[in-house]
C-alpha cells in the first residue's frame, strides 16, 4: 500500500485548466521528486495533498485513508507536514521555541498555558532532537531572524519534523541556497531518505536526479512523465539537454 | 463505426465592427474531419485564425455558422464547465480570451466523457537546455496511443522546433488568411508556397534539409 496516494486529482481557477487527472503513489519511505515548469501546476498539487486547495474532482490518501477536503490543520495532524516554497517563521522566536510551535501537543495546550509549556522539558528536548537532526544543535537559542538563510532552511524542515510526519512535503527546499547550502541540504535530505516518505518540488536538477528514487515531471497540470532517474535520462532530447549530464 | 474524434462541419467565423452597420473585419473557415487518433502539427503566420480556430475547436467561441463535433457530440451544446471533459485547450500563458455565455448551462447537455479526447497545445514553450522536449513528446505519444487526438500549434523560429514537428505530427494543418488547409505530412506542409513564404528563407533551407525532394515530389 501506498503511504501518500493521489487518484484523478482536478482542479480549476474558474476556466483555467490547474491539474487535470494527476495520479501519484508514493510507497513508505520513498523520496518522490516532483519538477516541471513555472505555472505547471506542482505547487497546487502541494496545496490539495495538504489541505489548501480542495479539488474539484478526485482522492487524496494516506496510509490509506481518504483525507480528501480536510482542512490543512487536521492533514498535518494525520501526518503530512510542509515546507513552503517561501519561508514562514516566526522571526521574532528562537529556533527552538519556532521548533516547539510545531508540536502538535504544544499547540493543543492552547494559548493560556503557552508559557508554562515553554518550560516544559519534553517539548525542549523534542525541539532540540528535530534541530540537531538538521545540523542546528547549538543555535537553539538564535532568533529566526538572526539565522542565516541556509540555517533558516534547515529551521523549517526541522518545524516539519517536530511534528514526527510520516509525510514530508518540501516546497524548492534549495530555492535561494548557494552551492555550500545545496550540498549541506543534499547531506540532511540523504539522512533522512528511507527513514521518511518524502515528496520535494524541485527545481535544481542535480539536487533532484541524485537523491530521489522517483521522479514525476508535472506540466499542462498533468504529470507527463515518470521514473527513476535513470529512466527519465534515457529520452534521446533529454540526453541532449542539461539534465543528460548527470547521467 | 466510432464517431470521427473531430469534425469542424463547416464553421464559419466572422467578426465585425460597427453596431448598426455591421461590417466584417475577419472571417475564419473550415471543412475538415480528423478520424483517428494522431499528432496534428499547425503552423500559420500570426493573424491567420489559429487562436479562433483553437477557441471555437476548445468551445469557448462560438461559431458564427457550422458546428464542431467532438466524438459526435456538438462542443458548443455541452455546460461550459464540462467542455474541457471533450476538449481542453493549454493556452499560451499570457493569452485566455473569455467569451460571453448566452445559453445558461441549465439548458445545455452534459459530456459524454469524463476524459478529454482532444488536447490542443498553443505554442507550449520549448527549451532546449532544461530537456523537458523528450517529457513533452512522449506525453504527446502517450495520449496519441491512449486514442486522443493531440493538436499541437507551433511557430518555427529555430530549425531544432521544425525537427520538434517532423518528429512527432503525422500530419498538418495549415491556416492562413482566414482558411484551414490540411496537409498529409511534413514534406506536403513544407512543399506548399505559402508555407514557404510565411517560414522564410532560412527556416524553409532548414526545413528542406529535414525532408529533401519535398517540393520536386509535390511538383
Amino acid at each position: 500500500m501506498s503511504m501518500l496516494e493521489a487518484a484523478g486529482v482536478h482542479v480549476r481557477f474558474g476556466d483555467r485548466v490547474v491539474l487535470e487527472s494527476v495520479d501519484l503513489a508514493v510507497a513508505e519511505g520513498e523520496f518522490h521528486g516532483v519538477m516541471g515548469p513555472n505555472g505547471a501546476g506542482k505547487t497546487t498539487f502541494f496545496n490539495v495533498l495538504t489541505g489548501r486547495v480542495k479539488p474539484s474532482r478526485g482522492k487524496i490518501r494516506l496510509g490509506g485513508e481518504d483525507v480528501t477536503g480536510l482542512s490543512p490543520h487536521r492533514i498535518a495532524n494525520k501526518g503530512i507536514a510542509r515546507s513552503f516554497q517561501i519561508m514562514t517563521l516566526f522571526d521574532e522566536f528562537s529556533a527552538r521555541d519556532n521548533v516547539m510551535m510545531g508540536l502538535p501537543e504544544f499547540r493543543a495546550r492552547g494559548l493560556d498555558i503557552a508559557r508554562a509549556a515553554a518550560g516544559d522539558r519534553r517539548f525542549a528536548e523534542q525541539a532540540s532532537d528535530a534541530l540537531a537532526a538538521v545540523g542546528l544543535a547549538d543555535k537553539g537559542d538564535v532568533r529566526a531572524k538572526d539565522l542565516s538563510y541556509g540555517d533558516r532552511r534547515a529551521l523549517e524542515i526541522a518545524v516539519a519534523l517536530a511534528q514526527a510526519p510520516r509525510v514530508l512535503c518540501l516546497d524548492e527546499p534549495t530555492s535561494g541556497l548557494g552551492s555550500d547550502g545545496v550540498q549541506r541540504l543534499a547531506t540532511l535530505v540523504a539522512r533522512l531518505k528511507g527513514k521518511l516518505t518524502i515528496v520535494a518540488i524541485e527545481h535544481d536538477m542535480e539536487f533532484l536526479f541524485s537523491l530521489a528514487d522517483r521522479i514525476s515531471v508535472i506540466h499542462w497540470g498533468q504529470v507527463v512523465a515518470r521514473g527513476t532517474p535513470h529512466e527519465l535520462q534515457q529520452n534521446e532530447w533529454v540526453r541532449r539537454s542539461n539534465l543528460g549530464k548527470f547521467a | 463505426m466510432a464517431a470521427p474524434l473531430l469534425v469542424l462541419d463547416d464553421i464559419r467565423k466572422v467578426y465585425t465592427r460597427g453596431r448598426i452597420v455591421r461590417r466584417p473585419t475577419f472571417t475564419l473557415q473550415a471543412n475538415l474531419s480528423l478520424d483517428e487518433a494522431g499528432i496534428v502539427g499547425v503552423v500559420g503566420p500570426n493573424g491567420a485564425g489559429k487562436t479562433t480556430l483553437f477557441e471555437m475547436m476548445t468551445g469557448s467561441n462560438a461559431p458564427t455558422s457550422g458546428r464542431v463535433l467532438v466524438a459526435g457530440t456538438d462542443i458548443h451544446g455541452v455546460k461550459y464547465r464540462e467542455r474541457d471533459r471533450l476538449a481542453i485547450h493549454y493556452h499560451q500563458s499570457y493569452q485566455v480570451r473569455r467569451f460571453r455565455k448566452r445559453v445558461p448551462s441549465a439548458f445545455l447537455a452534459p459530456s459524454p466523457t469524463r476524459t478529454p479526447l482532444v488536447h490542443l497545445f498553443d505554442e507550449p514553450q520549448f527549451n532546449l537546455q532544461d530537456g523537458y522536449i523528450g517529457f513533452m513528446l512522449d506525453f504527446f505519444r502517450k495520449l496519441r496511443n491512449d486514442g486522443r487526438l493531440v493538436i499541437l500549434c507551433m511557430h518555427p523560429t529555430a530549425a531544432w522546433h521544425l525537427d520538434i514537428l517532423a518528429e512527432i505530427a503525422g500530419r498538418f494543418l495549415f491556416v492562413a488568411g482566414g482558411g484551414v488547409t490540411p496537409m498529409a505530412d511534413f514534406g506536403a506542409l513544407v512543399a506548399d508556397p505559402r508555407c514557404r513564404a510565411y517560414l522564410g528563407p532560412e527556416m524553409t533551407k532548414a526545413a528542406d534539409a529535414i525532408c529533401p525532394g519535398a517540393v520536386h515530389s509535390s511538383t
